[in-house]
């Protein structure tokens, strides 16, 4: 399969107002394949949009290079930008103007003009589904909505590549559905390559071909979902939801030396969700064991005799949460 | 160049689109240019501004009366004194006659414009072609127009224009004679001819129009300015100060393209950043030549005057926007917030304006104020709109003018776009 995107050492360092620095992008490598759906999954501040901004040549690398479609983004970069679309994370559009002329003004700065820009601005408005809403202010749209104009923005020069950057950030369950069937079909229907960036596992999982996983800037992670979770071998996840109170270090000790299938308990305590709110995060207790579902009495057993109380056990198949955790010790959320 | 005129259109298309916009750029600069020229009209153009000067006539000939006249006619701002005070005594002599030395006392104080003494022997001296004096005592600077002096000037080359014809006839009628071998015409028919010549002669050039007007006076001894048509002054200060006003305002636009991502997303288009800046910095200066465009426009519809050249008209104006958007793209990239974007608008044209005499001609303020005042730009686009409007000056006149808000805009450029932020 033909590259479409490719990454060398790409690499982002920002200058602190105190002198010191900070690298953001540590060295980045990435293959990406024709017609594939590649997701850069990682937590908030794992470099996922420096990264798309480097490569869609918004910010430029402190060093190496992206080509797209043999294209460098540095060396030519009006040739790499002709051949890819760009969905933002933020609304970039003007919410005094229409969607339709908001799609116009983008259209023409692709080079499109009379007949063909109108007809090709009816289609993606067709698309998703906002024929009618065309003529109306974006401002007056509802979240969703706005999201599903700013994602087909990125669509008017039928790029054969389109970077989405958390295109369903802060939108309602419908509407997130509705972007995640809209990402499948231009893969399956116009055979777009898709270059995904997320926080949420399962969309990462649901949307994939391929996925690599970045974590304080580096990609610690890449490969079919099959491939990733394999990292981390066959094992049951088992998550418990403990109560706010001191949980003694030998208690997992004990766990994890007693449970037939159990190899390793990772334990996050309970986190406020900022300094003046009474909110908080409720501590989890993570068991990793083979078999998950059979070891999970001796272990309630454990933790009762323990006097800690449960307030939820949830047993997860393994999935790219598990290979998270597994990898850096920290859950995505984190 | 294509794509660069879409983003202006584009921009200029969501400028119009908020109402707030079309407040800011027709209703409230239109308002104060008619509100602030008319203010200033009545000031100075509503009707002649009184001069107070005191005049002696010691001749006390039908010459002298006919130079009083003449000095009336010249200049109606003049109230010679004490031949024209008035019941209010504006000419503030009180119960005292004006003799010579109270006069003379009265001009070194500056209580008076100036004091003209037209001396014994006037008439005699312009009757036989001979030299004669008039004094003029005045605490004006001679390095500046003085309109009394002006007045006094067309004045007495009226009458010594009308002194040298029967001078040069005579001579002519003494030639013909001679040459034709007539005998001489002596006595009281040749001063007869004469004098009718002198009569004739100071008609003809009484009767054509006034070539002295004035434009700073010093009517009670304090300073004030004095503009034939307050909107000369108004129009070009006023739509200056709405220039800043449209143009810097660009700064919280700049601001919030870069927070809504729209300007990320022309910079992922297949457009060079150069395309964007230009297109940019296009758009801002085309609203700050449109905001020009409006407030000259409700000028001239009121009588404002553009001076004979339009094309240096045209320069001064855009020099002047290159330069407050220059400023605009100077300071935007610094600029945190809209509030703080806001703030720095009114206090840059709310203080730049006055100071470079938006608000009121620079020339009314003292010197050292002239001088802090050319910090502005504006003082440099006002001065030049002075020198057109007022002195019917060309593009040589107003170059320097220009070239000092050019080469400030080349500078201000060249910060902005070194800092200009596109993420």
């Amino acid at each position: 399969m033909q590259t479409m995107v490719e990454t060398r050492n790409l690499r982002k360092t920002y200058n602190r107002p105190d002198g010191s620095t900070i690298e953001a992008v540590k060295g980045v490598n990435l293959e990406i394949r024709q017609g594939e759906i590649f997701s850069l999954l990682g937590p908030n501040g794992a470099g996922k949009t420096t990264t798309i901004s480097m490569i869609s040549g918004l910010v430029e690398p402190t060093e190496g290079d992206a080509t797209i479609g043999g294209h460098s983004i540095t060396a030519e970069p009006m040739a790499a930008k002709r051949l890819m679309g760009f969905v933002p994370q933020e609304i970039a559009l003007y919410p005094e103007l229409s969607a339709r002329q908001n799609l116009a003004f983008f259209g023409r700065m692709y080079g499109l003009g009379g007949k063909a820009l109108n007809r090709r601005v009816d289609e993606l408005l067709e698309f998703v589904d906002l024929a009618d809403r065309q003529n109306d202010r974006i401002d007056t749209f509802s979240g969703g909505m706005k999201r599903r104009i700013n994602l087909v923005a990125g669509l008017l020069n039928s790029p054969p590549l389109i970077y989405m950057d958390e295109p369903t950030v802060g939108i309602d369950p419908q509407s997130r559905r509705r972007i995640l069937d809209t990402v499948k079909l231009l893969r399956d229907e116009q055979d777009m390559t898709v270059l995904y960036t997320t926080h949420l596992m399962e969309e990462a999982q649901e949307l994939s071909d391929r996925v690599a996983i970045i974590d304080h800037g580096e990609i610690i992670a890449m490969g079919t979902q099959d491939e990733l979770t394999q990292q981390v071998g066959e094992e049951d996840r088992l998550e418990f939801t403990i109560g706010e109170q001191e949980i003694a270090e030998t208690l997992f000790e004990r766990i994890q030396q007693k449970t037939p299938g159990v190899t390793r308990v990772l334990y996050n305590p309970t986190e406020q969700l900022s300094d003046d709110s009474s909110e908080s995060v409720p501590a989890l207790m993570t068991v990793f064991a083979k078999r998950g579902r059979t070891a999970l009495p001796q272990i309630l057993q454990e933790l009762d005799s323990a006097g800690v109380e449960i307030q939820s056990v949830t047993v997860r198949e393994p999935d790219l949460e598990a290979v998270f955790l597994a990898l850096t010790g920290r859950a995505l959320r984190d | 160049m294509r794509s660069i005129l879409t983003i202006i259109l584009n921009d200029l298309k969501i400028f119009f689109s908020q109402r707030g916009n079309l407040l800011g750029l027709l209703v409230i600069p239109v308002l104060l240019t008619l509100v602030v020229g008319w203010s200033i009209g009545q000031i100075g153009g509503g009707g002649p501004t009184r001069l107070r000067v005191d005049l002696i006539d010691l001749d006390r000939s039908a010459m002298s009366a006919q130079m009083i006249e003449d000095l009336r006619a010249a200049n109606d701002a003049l109230v010679l004194c004490p031949l024209d005070n008035d019941a209010e005594d504006f000419c503030r002599l009180g119960e005292e006659p004006l003799h010579l030395e109270r006069a003379i006392e009265r001009a070194r104080s500056g209580r008076t414009s100036a004091l003209i003494v037209i001396p014994a022997g006037y008439a005699d001296a312009l009757e036989n072609f001979e030299r004669t004096a008039v004094g003029f005592y005045s605490l004006s600077d001679p390095m500046q127009p003085d309109p009394v002096l002006q007045s006094l000037n067309a004045v007495l080359q009226r009458a010594s224009t009308a002194s040298m014809i029967p001078g040069v006839a005579g001579a002519l009628l003494d030639n013909l004679t001679s040459a034709a071998q007539l005998p001489p015409i002596e006595g009281a028919a040749r001063n007869s001819f004469l004098r009718a010549l002198y009569s004739r002669s100071q008609q003809l050039l009484t009767d054509r129009p006034s070539p002295v007007s004035f434009r700073v006076a010093d009517s009670n001894g304090d300073s004030s300015s004095v503009i034939d048509n307050g909107f000369n002054q108004s129009a070009p200060g006023m739509g200056s100060l709405y220039v800043m006003f449209t143009v810097l305002g660009g700064m919280a636009v700049l601001l919030r393209e870069r927070r809504q991502w729209t300007l990320q997303r022309l910079i992922a288009l297949p457009l060079s950043r150069a395309q964007i800046l230009g297109a940019k910095i296009g758009v801002y200066f085309t609203l700050g030549m449109i905001q020009y465009a409006i407030v000259f426009a409700v000028g001239a519809a009121v009588g404002m005057e553009f001076g004979s050249s339009p094309f240096a008209f045209l320069a001064v104006m855009a020099a002047f926007v290159l330069c407050i958007t220059a400023l605009t793209f100077a300071l935007a990239p610094w600029i945190k917030s809209e509030g703080q974007a806001s703030g720095l608008v009114l206090l840059l044209s709310l203080s730049l304006a006055p100071l470079g005499g938006a608000w009121w001609p620079l020339e009314i303020v003292p010197d050292f104020m002239q001088t802090i005042g050319h910090i502005s730009p504006v003082a440099w686009a006002m001065d030049a709109f002075h020198d057109l409007i007022w002195y019917n000056g060309r593009f040589p006149d107003v170059l320097p003018e220009i070239a000092v808000l050019v080469a400030a805009a080349a500078v201000l450029f060249a910060i902005g776009i070194r800092s200009f932020k596109y993420e």
